[in-house]
């Protein structure tokens, strides 16, 4: 029984400071080379390059030490969507009329790349979700921030708020833990007195219902927590200076070039084929 | 000394107000001075965070000044120096931390201030190893447990190498090893030429300071030593009370005429306790309900429970292994440990909530393993209230926050009665309370709520986890009084606690645990007896045992066992009848 642990089924945020080669190389190497991949994936329209990708993440996974069970948890809840979202794609691609017919649905007749289309689109989001996961379980907040901050220099001297923005990630990040142990807290509370969280319902409406009571608190109690942050950050001097630095210094090496290279060439792959 | 901090004349409304005819803090002027160690001493609402909040800047004075080495605080463009001077680390441990990894957290202040790389390096190491998380530099924060994170606050502070550090009720929410931690801590910021100050209302820490200041409504009312605050006799118009120590060597003064007034530190009150005119041999004691353990009824009985979070991620830790638990009918049984122990676990697997991974649990007549038996039934059988419950508040009225419970599982009488019942149970007035605001309630208020809230549900077993934690010495007082009066009503009881005083108050058995496994079990008199073992698992004996042991082997007829100070002056005034006047 564990209908209480979100933090659990929530894997996104999470920094996984396991240490392995992917965690030590360039950050910002790691989210150039994420974004190819991310990109590659959504806007590939064969199979083989989708596999292609998908083969890539595992790969990436593996050599990051993150467990594939711990990852693969992250694919459960939108899962049921996808098949829906799946299933519609067959019924609703438009095949060219020369195709052979599998099979006959009232007036709807299945084939062969319709079937396609609703793996194609399966194996494509089972890919960005795992990509995304990899990359929050590999790149810590400060890294992101310390990525994002050099590569919106140029920006900034355009008179962007860039720094402001960066730090609004990073909090952002900060809190989504947070969020999910809050709201185990109220969900807890409320099942303690008598609110019903043992039947898991079936359909959606039930399930909103089951929810909402604890997102209201959930939000008047992450509100009182941001005032407590922002005063938190006042004084330690946030905004007091113009220039903030930062603790990581960054210096491309040839491993990063070469995480680089083969992302580039994985992400021509995933289109090309 | 060089005043380091100068208050001049300050006047501070939330409204802004000039003339506001009650602002939260009136003309107060103050210096705070290098390398001082000073407590601010107030009951809730007295405005002593609004005064620490002035010390950087945080807030600026509505009338007068605040001069911090002389750089005037209403002038914005001084905040960073200001800032990097005065360091400040706040009540709430998890929400002052900005970073997703301890050692990130750190560098937070030196990369505002715009440091270099290689200079933040060395500060993030010297601050970490100085709160001793060497360990713990690449975990995220919200893994740590509360002491460790308010060390971890601590550092983000030190990295910002001030001239003296705030501390804003930085322990009210830690357990005694955790304000053990921060106030050695704090001994060690003091060694090393920083000023310390402390907002508190624990009183035994304020006994640690060199200076004492006390606010109420507002002004101070006093700035002096701790050692004289604690004789005044206008210390409970301040909304404060005495530390059990002094409490106690003030109730031991009316056997002892001749024990000194200003004593501080219960090594003081053992040092000056004096001898009879007639020593005798200690007696020993006869507990009620014996130590014979067979004829008892078990009503919850928990046995092998294994319990591990985060199970089946690289974050999985393990928060009770092989537990056992036996709690005896119509007996209030205590739960303690320091934080990390696995109590709260326990507690809720006795609620429910949690289902036992490995092992059994049975509470009343159900078995928790049986996927049967429904959260409901156990909720209503067995009712827990949480740790800091005011924080799951989610109604915003009184009445309807109370009436939650027994809405959800029935009632079979109005609600409205119900609700009242509960209400006058906690000392709550119906009337005047039932439409308030749930958060404009005080925090002993809300602890009220929150007990009556699970009471209007009529459960047979009250569960309390940490009842009294974060609450200040007048509102702890309050929730005690009620719950021993539940205890002598036969309410069955458990309640998890690291305050030792509490537990000595209100339970008959108590079973310690340390790192999820069992540790000491026992009737709670013989278990506090048992000084080295209770220190050992990070805990203070209750001052009245101590105090005891000690006038036993000076000669004193005290039966051992003695652990509350209503059962020592009990037995000594008896003593001093038969074994003359001290010497």
């Amino acid at each position: 029984m564990s209908q209480f642990e979100f933090l659990r089924s929530i894997p996104f945020g999470q920094y996984l400071p396991v240490g392995s080669f992917l965690h030590r190389l360039d950050p910002r190497a790691r989210m150039v080379a994420f974004t190819v991949i991310v990109l590659a994936l959504t806007f590939s329209r064969s199979l083989v390059g989708l596999l292609i990708g998908c083969a890539v993440v595992l790969v990436g996974l593996r050599v990051g030490k993150i467990p594939y069970r711990f990852a693969f948890r992250g694919l459960l809840p939108p899962l049921p969507f996808l098949f829906l979202l799946a299933i519609l794609q067959v019924f609703l691609n438009v095949s060219s009329p020369d195709e052979s017919i599998l099979a006959v649905i009232g007036p709807v007749r299945i084939t062969p790349s319709d079937l396609a289309a609703g793996a194609k689109l399966l194996i494509r989001f089972t890919g960005l979700i795992l990509a995304i996961g990899l990359a929050t379980y590999t790149i810590s907040t400060a890294e992101m921030t310390q990525g994002l901050n050099i590569m919106f220099q140029p920006l900034a001297k355009m008179g962007f708020p860039a720094q402001d923005l960066v730090m609004m990630v990073q909090v952002t990040l900060r809190f989504l833990p947070m969020l999910a142990q809050t709201a185990e807290r109220i969900a807890k509370s409320q099942a303690s007195r008598g609110a019903d969280w043992d039947s898991r319902p079936g359909n959606i409406i039930a399930r909103v219902r089951q929810v909402i009571p604890v997102v209201v608190p959930l939000f008047l109690s992450s509100l009182h927590r941001a005032e407590n942050m922002a005063l938190a950050m006042d004084a330690r001097a946030y905004g007091s200076s113009t220039q903030r630095t930062s603790l990581v210094e960054l210096r491309l090496k040839a491993v990063d070039g070469l995480l680089l290279g083969i992302s580039f060439l994985t992400g021509a792959a995933i289109l090309v084929f | 000394m060089t005043a380091l901090i100068k208050l001049d004349k300050v006047t501070f409304s939330y409204t802004g107000d000039p003339k506001d005819p009650h602002p939260a803090l009136k003309d107060i002027t103050l210096q705070f001075h290098e390398g001082e160690f000073a407590v601010i001493l107030g009951a809730n609402g007295s405005g002593k965070t609004t005064l620490a909040r002035h010390l950087n800047g945080l807030l600026l004075p509505t009338l007068g000044r605040v001069l911090v080495t002389n750089l005037d605080t209403r002038d914005r463009s001084y905040h960073g120096i200001i800032r990097q001077r005065v360091g400040m680390v706040f009540q709430h441990p998890e929400d002052q931390i900005v970073a997703t990894t301890v050692e990130e957290d750190v560098a937070f202040g030196p990369e505002n201030l715009g440091l270099p790389p290689s200079e933040i390096r060395q500060r993030v190491d010297a601050a970490i190893e100085a709160v001793g998380l060497e360990a713990h530099r690449h975990r995220p924060p919200h893994m740590l447990s509360s002491g460790q994170m308010q060390r971890l606050a601590l550092a983000g502070v030190l990295a910002m190498r001030p001239r003296v550090v705030v501390f804003d009720e930085a322990t009210t929410m830690l357990d005694p090893a955790g304000r053990r931690m921060a106030l050695a801590l704090m001994a060690e910021l003091r060694a090393s030429g920083m000023a310390v100050l402390f907002v508190t209302h624990n009183m035994e820490e304020a006994a640690l300071a060199d200076r004492a200041v006390v606010l109420s409504e507002g002004s101070v009312v006093f700035d002096g030593a701790p050692r004289e605050l604690f004789t005044r006799q206008s210390l409970e118009d301040w909304g404060l009370e005495p530390p059990p120590v002094v409490e106690l060597g003030g109730r031991l003064r009316r056997l002892f005429p001749h024990l000194p007034e200003d004593l501080l530190t219960v090594e003081e009150l053992l040092g000056s306790l004096p001898s009879p005119q007639r020593p005798c041999e200690p007696p020993e004691h006869r507990v009620d309900g014996g130590t014979d353990q067979q004829g008892r009824e078990w009503v919850i009985e928990v046995q092998g429970l294994n319990h591990t979070y985060m199970l089946g991620t690289p974050l999985a830790h393990q928060a009770l292994q092989n537990a056992s638990l036996q709690v005896a009918a119509g007996r209030a049984h205590a739960l303690v440990g320091v934080t990390g122990s696995g109590k709260s676990t326990l507690l809720q697997h006795l609620n429910g909530i949690l289902r036992p991974q490995e092992g059994k649990v049975r509470v009343g007549p159900f078995q928790l393993d049986d996927p049967t038996v429904s959260t409901r039934q156990v909720v209503r059988l067995a009712g827990l209230v949480m740790q800091n419950p005011e924080s799951q508040f989610f109604e915003q009225f009184v009445g309807d926050e109370i009436a939650y419970g027994p809405r959800q599982l029935g009632c079979d009488e109005p609600l409205a009665s119900r609700v009242r019942w509960a209400m006058e149970q906690v000392g709550l007035d119906f009337l005047a309370f039932k439409d308030r605001f749930t958060d404009t309630l005080s925090g002993g208020e809300k602890r009220k709520v929150a007990l009556a809230s699970i009471l209007a549900i009529k459960p047979r077993f009250l569960l309390l986890d940490e009842p009294t934690a974060g609450l200040d010495p007048r509102s702890r007082k309050e929730i005690l009084l009620t719950l021993r009066r539940m205890v002598s009503e036969g309410m069955e009881i458990v309640l998890s606690s690291h305050q030792m005083e509490d537990v000595a108050m209100l339970a008959h058995d108590l079973t310690a645990f340390r790192k999820g496994r069992n540790a000491l079990q026992g009737l709670a008199a013989e278990v506090f007896w048992q000084f080295e073992a209770v220190r050992e698992l990070g805990l203070e004996p209750p001052v009245a045992a101590l105090v005891a042991a000690r006038l036993r082997t000076l000669g004193w007829g005290v039966p051992s066992r003695v652990v509350t100070a209503e059962m020592l002056m009990d037995h000594l005034e008896r003593c001093v009848e038969v074994q003359g006047e001290p010497v």
